[in-house]
């Protein structure tokens, strides 16, 4: 097993919850996306953690906080959404434009 | 005292500028109880000083040699700027002839001005125009001649505009200025090339510098042609004659004062110069070829107008065309005497139509007539007006054009041809003049033609002595031409030309000839009529292609100065406009941006390792 491909796969999983994030037009998605983004840098942590730092691994430390404040994170975003749905009656990414110019 | 008198000359133009500022606050705005008239009668008290001081002045310098006096007046790095005074019996005889003319035409103005509430102003401007040319005589400087030449300019401008509520007076006076003014401007820059030449504006230094210098040909001819511009300007010679045509609009009074002097002080400083026009002998001929052109031009001119006061206003650029002939000639003295017995018999001639004006209203020759038994006073003033200025024995202008042309005689024959052609000329305007208003039959504007009142004919009448006695007063000065020296033939050709331009003028007017007298030739008449068109020469040619300049400059200006600057700006305008829908609102959109904003910086951060060295990096 080599460091490179736990950080091929963790970049693959970056990318693909970076084109989640860029091209769904359902807001719950996009929250997933970003869970995927998340995920994809714990696996990173790991991946370092166990190569570079086997006896004091901090980086196992980071992915239990980053877990965490995702959780936390997950919980707000799924609030702002069940917020704006409220108001507007979707979830539709492409109807929250009001902000431009 | 005698001395002292000599000493304090330069007093007299200060007198004739204190006069023409007291007369200022008699301006309708300013004092509103006594009325305009104390204006005139402190002006001429003013004027009445000057002629005494000059006058007592003049007997002191008879027998002795000119002084100078020097006043400093700015001194620059490398530059001495002083005021020199020429006090001789030349200089103070010039003075003594303009506040002499000037104190006659505001007694004259008193009169003719009688219903007029604008001689606060009218006074005052006649005092600066005293001032300025007495100013003229003495300074023995060219750069301070031309301050004050530039100073009677603008004083032109104001007195033709006078009654500016007239739209021919308006055009009238911006004419006078602005030619005036072109010909100012070539003489400014003679006079300061002048100076990287001989390094003095001194006219006795001058002199003295053009008898032992030499100089490049090429550079002495455009300076000297520089140089004439500006009497060429000032004296109403062609091309810059129209201005003396438009002058006519301004009130008679100053038109005494414009024909007789103001327009010989342009001639003053060409004969002041006449050592320095001299070095180069194709401005000589440049000079006479223009006086000869402007006085047979304007001569014929004269014949063919039918307005009194530009009937005249020809005849004195005819005369300063003779002048201009003199000085180009060398014949200086001749020049300078022919100034003298043109100006006071100018002056009579104005004096007399400016009485026949007005009470006869009209300024229209064709409407006059049979003025003579009523008007006996004013036809004499014309008629002594007419033998003073065209060559009749033994009155002035006799003695100036046979010194003239005697001097002429030997070198150039057909320069005499052209003074004997001027002077038959004259005599045939003048008299035609003269027979259209006083001859004939009354018409219906001379009918009843009352003389006029004493303040107009006192000066005329003491003018019409001065004129006759003229001749006395030049023999007492040893001032005419020694008769013996002089040749016969030439007085006689002289002689005679007067007599049968006289007799050929009255006999076609005075005889059964229909009136008015058409020439056989019609579009020869009309083009003296008009001026030789000078108006529309001037519109097609010089004020055409300044018009079309500017309006190309205006545009340039408008569209490619102020638009470049105005794009500039627009730019900007549509910068933010088109730009500002980058925030388009799309959450995701601002995500995609942080992401490529973010890619680009780690592309950028790991360039250098880019490659097959990033690839083995990594594998």
């Amino acid at each position: 097993m080599q460091l490179q491909y736990f950080l091929l796969l963790a970049a693959a999983l970056f990318c693909i919850g970076i084109y989640g994030l860029i091209t769904s037009r359902n807001a719950v998605r996009v929250l997933m996306s970003i869970e995927l983004l998340l995920n994809a840098v714990n696996l990173n942590l790991m991946a370092f953690s166990n190569f570079l730092d086997s006896i004091l691994i901090k980086g196992q430390v980071f992915t239990v906080f980053v877990i965490t404040v995702a959780a936390a994170e997950a919980a707000v975003g799924l609030a702002i959404v069940l917020a704006i749905y409220r108001n507007r009656d979707t979830v539709d990414m492409e109807q929250f434009n009001l902000l431009k110019w | 005292m005698a001395q002292f008198l000599l000493e304090t000359v330069w007093l007299v133009p200060c007198y004739a500028l204190i006069g023409g500022i007291l007369a200022i606050p008699w301006s309708p705005g300013i004092i509103r109880r006594t009325g305009p008239r104390p204006a005139g009668y402190v002006n001429l008290v003013m004027t009445f000083l000057a002629l005494a001081h000059s006058v007592l002045a003049l007997q002191l310098t008879l027998n002795q040699p000119p002084h100078e006096v020097f006043i400093p007046w700015l001194s620059t790095a490398g530059l001495n700027l002083t005021i020199t005074l020429d006090i001789s019996s030349v200089s103070v005889g010039a003075m003594v002839i303009i506040t002499g003319l000037n104190f006659l035409a505001q007694i004259f103005a008193i009169g003719y001005m009688e219903m007029d509430w604008g001689w606060g102003r009218f006074y005052s401007l006649l005092g600066l125009f005293e001032a300025g040319l007495c100013a003229l005589a003495l300074c023995n400087n060219l750069f301070f001649s031309y301050v004050i030449l530039e100073v009677l300019t603008l004083g032109t401008y104001l007195l033709v505009g006078l009654w500016f509520s007239q739209p021919l007076v308006v055009t009238g006076a911006r004419d006078a200025f602005l030619t005036k003014r072109v010909g100012d401007l070539f003489l400014l820059m003679g006079v300061l090339g002048l100076w990287t030449l001989s390094g003095t504006w001194n006219y006795t230094e001058l002199a003295d510098w053009a008898a032992n210098t030499q100089v490049d040909p090429t550079m002495i001819t455009l300076v000297g042609l520089a140089l004439v511009a500006g009497p060429m300007g000032k004296c109403a010679q062609f091309p810059l004659h129209l201005w003396l045509d438009e002058a006519m609009e301004g009130p008679v009074p100053s038109t005494i004062l414009r024909n007789s002097v103001v327009v010989a002080s342009g001639a003053w400083v060409l004969i002041k110069l006449q050592p320095v026009l001299t070095l180069s002998p194709v401005v000589s001929s440049f000079i006479v070829a223009i006086g000869a052109v402007t006085a047979i031009g304007a001569s014929l001119i004269a014949i063919a107008q039918i307005d009194i006061k530009r009937c005249l206003s020809y005849s004195v650029s005819a005369y300063m065309g003779l002048v201009f002939i003199a000085v180009g000639a060398q014949q200086d003295d001749a020049a300078l005497l022919l100034v003298l017995t043109h100006a006071v018999a100018a002056a009579l001639l104005v004096m007399s139509t400016g009485g026949i004006i007005w009470n006869g209203i009209t300024q229209d020759v064709t409407l006059l007539g049979g003025l003579w038994t009523r008007r006996p006073m004013s036809g004499l003033a014309f008629i002594v007006g007419i033998l003073g200025l065209i060559a009749f024995p033994p009155l002035g202008s006799f003695w100036a054009l046979l010194k003239l042309a005697d001097g002429l005689w030997g070198t150039s024959p057909w320069l005499v041809g052209i003074i004997i052609a001027i002077n038959a000329l004259t005599a045939v305007s003048l008299t035609r003049e003269f027979c259209l208003i006083f001859g004939g039959k009354a018409k219906q504007m001379s009918e009843r033609s009352p003389e006029v009142h004493w303040p107009m004919v006192l000066p005329m009448m003491i003018l019409l002595g001065f004129v006759l006695h003229l001749p006395l007063v030049l023999q007492s000065l040893s001032l005419l031409p020694n008769w013996a020296d002089l040749n016969k033939d030439v007085a006689l050709l002289l002689i005679w030309s007067s007599i049968f331009g006289c007799s050929i003028s009255a006999i076609i007017y005075l005889g059964n000839i229909p009136k008015p007298v058409r020439l056989p030739w019609k579009p020869l008449q009309d083009l003296l009529a008009y001026d030789f068109y000078t108006p529309k020469l001037y519109r097609m040619t010089i004020i055409f292609s300044v018009a079309q300049l500017s309006k190309f400059a205006d545009m340039i200006d408008r569209f490619v100065v102020d638009g470049i600057v105005n794009l500039l700006g627009l730019f900007s305008l549509l910068g933010g406009e088109g730009l500002k829908y980058s925030t388009n609102g799309q959450t995701q959109f601002y995500a995609f941006t942080v992401l490529l904003g973010v890619g680009a910086l780690c592309a950028w951060i790991t360039w250098p390792f880019w490659g097959l060295q990033f690839l083995s990096l990594i594998f």
